[in-house]
Parts: structure tokens; sequence; C-alpha cells
């Protein structure tokens, strides 16, 4: 009670209460009133102590509102604008920017001798400090093992849509070719009209290379025609039987294309 | 075993809470150089390689902090910005400590930084829970010391310097940093500077 009291410098308030209870404890015959007692004397104490250290700086007082406002200028504050804001932090008296502290925790580097805190550079795998170093082996060990294993899991799932791809190719290319001979039985395609992509001389190569897969697998023949010119056509099912039977019926043929000759 | 000491103490110092010397010597010194030999070469290494020093700030229960030996350097202080600011902070409380007395009443405290738009019971847009900050991270981090005043009710709390505050810094630094805000001599107030003299 009246602690503020106490505290200021010009009031007995304290001597006086301390002599108060040196009176009162005479009459004092209950542990528990010398319990109360003891325990005024502790807070008589301290409040003793604080009288002491205001004493002391009786001679320099230090005027804390000044140094504040010392502080918001040397952050930046900017009083002459108010913000209309909701944040009710930014009271009257001005506007305090964003990097106000930041203007601050430089000025604090200058007087306090922090050390700059170690980080690898490229991280590690785990936060922990490296204690002892057989434990950071056994911690990269198992990394690399997990690495592994999700490497060759990607890798085959890539070569499996590769193929797929490429034989969904040579299924389309294959119906188009017997639709085309469905239509018009009697008419072999020129290879060339075929397989060519006006558009993309790339493609083109890709088409050639779907239709050989359709000649290696007999589904497809390619002849000469009257002019010397290759024709494609499809396998009747029954006429691959045969071809299979008589050995050496299949020939390999090399063509060859550039870009100018393609062009 | 030395250099792993090094490198251990290193990585330890990262949340700038005291290390063991038990945690040193569970992790790193093993047989062999007796601990005290080990523990006199990391912080040779530690002062010549990097420029820091290993200090012991609490005898009894023998824990050590690291601090920045090597003299101010122009230009930027290389740290994040988050831990810059929070220095800001630091050194704004240990100043208003220092100024009043050595010691101050939480009650005090929070009255002044209320006057820099920091408040107890309100996240702030830098800071969070300003309160947390100091009662917990500046606390474990020995940058501040928080005892309990007897028999207040609500409790109330005293905040010093704390051991690491005392090694990083200097009440002469501090009252010149003061001196600079207010744009003064340190002399202007008498006592503090003959105590910062000291």
């Amino acid at each position: 009670e009246n602690r503020e009291a106490m505290l200021s410098s010009k009031s007995n308030r304290l001597t006086e209460a301390l002599e108060e209870a040196n009176k009162l404890f005479d009459g004092v015959c209950h542990a528990r009133e010398a319990a109360l007692d003891a325990q005024f004397l502790v807070i008589a104490s301290n409040i003793g102590k604080e009288k002491a250290n205001e004493l002391h700086l009786e001679m320099s007082a230090f005027d804390s509102t000044a140094f504040a406002e010392d502080l918001l200028t040397f952050m930046g504050i900017n009083r002459t604008e108010v913000e209309e804001t909701d944040d009710s932090e930014d009271a009257p008296g001005g506007f305090l920017p964003s990097d106000a502290w930041q203007t601050m925790g430089e000025e604090a580097t200058k007087y306090l001798r922090r050390a700059p805190t170690f980080h690898y550079m490229m991280g590690s795998f785990k936060s922990e400090p490296p204690v002892p170093k057989q434990r950071i082996e056994r911690q990269r060990k198992a990394n690399r093992g997990k690495a592994e294993r999700a490497m060759p899991a990607q890798l085959k799932k890539m070569e499996e849509s590769h193929q797929e791809a490429t034989e969904k190719e040579v299924e389309r290319i294959l119906r188009i070719l017997q639709t085309h001979f469905e239509n018009d039985p009697n008419t072999p395609i020129s290879f060339f009209d075929f397989v060519i992509d006006p558009n993309s001389f790339a493609h083109t190569v890709e088409n050639m290379f779907h239709v050989s897969f359709l000649i290696r697998d007999g589904l497809a023949k390619i002849k000469l025609d009257e002019d010397g010119l290759p024709i494609i056509e499809p396998t009747k099912p029954s006429g691959r039987r045969e071809e299979d039977s008589r050995a050496g019926a299949r020939n390999q043929v090399v063509i060859s294309l550039d870009q100018r000759e393609w062009k | 075993q030395v250099s792993e000491l090094v490198q251990f103490l290193l990585v330890k110092d990262q949340k700038k809470i005291p290390i063991k010397r038990a945690d040193m010597l569970k992790n790193v010194i093993g047989s062999g150089i007796p601990y005290s030999e080990v523990i006199n070469r990391a912080g040779r290494t530690l002062q010549q390689v990097f420029g820091l020093q290993l200090v012991e700030i609490d005898r009894k229960r023998h824990t050590y902090i690291l601090i920045n030996n090597l003299p101010r350097a122009e230009g930027q202080y290389l740290c994040r910005d988050k831990e810059k600011e929070k220095m800001g902070l630091l050194l704004v409380i240990l100043s208003f400590i220092f100024m009043k007395g050595n010691s101050v009443r939480d009650g005090a405290l929070w009255e002044f930084l209320n006057l820099l738009r920091v408040y107890p019971g309100k996240q702030h847009r830098v800071f969070g829970d300003v309160r947390k900050l100091l009662t917990e991270e500046f606390t474990r981090q020995k940058y501040l010391e928080i005892t309990p005043i007897p028999l207040t009710d609500p409790p109330e709390f005293n905040y010093q310097w704390g051991p690491r505050a005392e090694n990083e810094t200097s009440k002469k630094d501090v009252l010149n940093f003061v001196a600079k805000i207010q744009g003064k001599d340190p002399t202007f107030w008498a006592s503090q500077y003959s105590e910062a003299e000291a």
C-alpha cells in the first residue's frame, strides 16, 4: 500500500512505518502476527532499496520521455503526417516508417559485439550441430540411399511413356494406311506422299521412323512401282504368314533424305 | 577433437543460448587430452581464425557464450534483418535500464516502450509478442535478467542486464549511444558517466 508515496524521496513515511512496526511487535504473542511482521519487513526493505536507487540518480536525472522522442526521430518518424489508418499503433504524434526498427538495428550493431551466426552456405541435411562426425556420415548415407531409390522409379516412368508413345503412333499410322486402302483397295499410296509432311522436316523423319516399324513387323510393305518410286500398302493378314515362312523375304532398305531433297 | 569442438560451438551458438560445458563434453570431447585443455585450444582457434571470444559467463554452472572480438568494421553489418531489428530493440532496453540505475521495474519499462509504440499486450508489426520476446528469448539468451519482486500482487519483476549483455557491450558504449541519440555529451549525465568510466 502507498508504495509510491513511500518512494517519494521527500517522505519519511518509510521510517515512520518501520517505527510503528517496531512498536507493534512488542505486543505480538501469536506466530501469525510474527509472520505478518516478517512480511512487512521484506516489503519495507525492498522499498528501502528502491529509494536508495533513486537517490543515486537524483544528481543525473534521466528524462526517458525525451529519450523516447529522440529515438523516434532517429528512426525516421514523420511528425507532420498523421496517417489515417485503423491501426491504433500509429498514435497521434506521427507516422513511424516500416523500416524504423531496421534503422535502429543498424545503429545497434555498432554497440553490440555479437558473434555472427555460423551457417553452412550450401545448407545441411538437418539443422542439428554436426556432432559427432560419424553421425553426419550416417545421415548422409541414409539420404543418398533415398535419393537413389527415387531415381530409378522416375526413369522407368519416362521410358515407359516413351515406348507407349511410339507404339501409339505406329498404330495410328497403320490405321490411316488401312483406312485409305479400305476406301481404295487397289491403289497403293506413294511412300513419299504418305510420309512427307510439307510443313515439317522433323515430322517427316518421324513419320518415316514410325513406318519402318510397320515394315519391320510385316504389317505393311513397300514395293517399287513402274516408275521406280516406292509405294506402301498394308499387308493382308494371310499374306503376312506366307511371307514369314519364306526365308530372306525381307529386305533392308536404307532411305536417305536430307532437308534439301525434302524441300 | 579441438576442431570438432570449434564446429560444435559455432553451430550451437546460432540460437545464442549459452552452451553448457556438460553438452560439450557429452558430444565432442572424448578421452585423451583433459577437457580443460581442449576447451582452451578451441577458444584460441576461435579467436585466431574467427575473431570470436569464448567466454564463461557462469563459473558455477559452467556455461559459455561466443562474442565478437573484432574491431568495428566500416560498412553494413551482415546479418539477417529480423536479427538486426531485435538488436535495435535490445539496445534501447539496455540503455533505459542503465540510465535508470541498472535496474528497472517492468511497469516502468513498459511505460517507456509504449512511447515507442511497443506494447506488452499487443502484437507488434515487427516483433510480434514483445513480452514473450523479452521474458523468453532475451532472457534465455542471457541478454536480460528478470527477477520477481517478492510479495507483489499482481507479481512484478525487476529487469537488469544479463551476463551476455555485459560481455557484448559496456556501460560506456551504451552511454555513448544515448548521448548520440540525444545530441549531448556523455558527461551530461554525471553519475552515469562516472559509473561507465569506472
